[in-house]
């Protein structure tokens, strides 16, 4: 039976290239991706190590018509792997290119999918943000006597600040390529 | 012509000048990859996901049609407003080469 392993990590929504890199990192290592369980737990497969590069790319539409869009990627050497959380994930090993490849080749298109991951991903969040985390930190904070007051209130301030991790992130990378 | 059209594809970028110049033949998306690499001799090398998220873009903006579907592959066609811009963006790039040639 073939060698696998469970590897967990975590990339919030604007990490998908970092996400990338750390896969074809564990295909250098010989391990290939296999599956995406829940969010951060990936399982690889033992195999030869190689240079493979892994990129992961958003489109609801493509994925609403796998068929055709799995197929545009296939022709291109890109062998499609699965869909996750609204991702999809594709590979080719670097030895089938001619010169660095991408799965995008333009900055106009990579804006693109931020634009469709925003849309999908990151409205909910921002909705949930406004509405949910950032009263109830107010809330809590001016309640704080009990214990369990306490809890709630750390509870939130750590949600508030990963929230705004991800905004952040999310917006200052939506800036580089769009000055770009 | 809407405001938006303009906006969007006036100037457009580079891949989607080529897809609405080989596509004035019917054509699909891996079709466009290939003969593009051909016209510019290995030098322009479009990608899938972002000849995907063009064509798709384009259809819904009629700038392009589909026409039909072979093996899973779409074969899509130019518009005559897609022909509209494209003739823009001819008369732009003419423009760019003559003030080149004269500054």
């Amino acid at each position: 039976m073939m060698k696998k392993r469970v590897m967990v990590r975590f990339f919030t929504i604007p990490e998908y290239e970092r996400e990338g890199l750390f896969l074809q990192e564990q295909h250098r290592q010989g391990w290939k991706l296999v599956s995406v369980y829940l969010p951060g737990i990936y399982l690889f497969e033992a195999c030869e190590p190689e240079e493979v590069v892994y990129q992961l790319d958003f489109n609801e539409e493509g994925r609403k018509e796998l068929h055709s869009y799995v197929q545009i990627f296939r022709d291109c050497g890109w062998e499609y792997l699965f869909s996750y959380m609204g991702y999809s994930y594709f590979r080719k090993p670097m030895k089938a290119m001619q010169q660095q490849e991408s799965i995008f080749c333009d900055d106009a298109s990579r804006l693109d999918m931020m634009r469709r991951v925003f849309k999908s991903r990151m409205i909910p969040l921002v909705v949930l943000f406004a509405l949910v985390i950032l009263p109830q930190t107010f809330l809590q904070a001016s309640q704080r006597d009990g214990s369990l007051h306490s809890f709630f209130f750390y509870s939130y301030v750590v949600l508030f600040v990963f929230y705004l991790y991800i905004f952040v992130r999310f917006f200052l990378h939506y800036r580089k390529l769009s000055r770009s | 012509m809407d405001t938006h059209i303009r906006k969007v594809y006036v100037p457009m970028t580079e891949t989607g000048f080529y897809i609405l110049l080989c596509l004035q033949q019917p054509m699909h998306g891996y079709g466009i990859v290939q003969k593009v690499k051909e016209l510019t001799d290995g030098t322009i090398l479009l990608s899938p996901g972002t000849m995907y998220g063009s064509l798709s873009k384009m259809e819904k903006d009629r700038l392009i049609a589909l026409i039909r579907e072979e093996e899973k592959r779409k074969i899509y066609q130019i518009t005559d407003l897609g022909r509209e811009v494209l003739a823009l963006e001819k008369e732009r790039i003419i423009r760019l080469y003559r003030n080149m040639e004269e500054v």
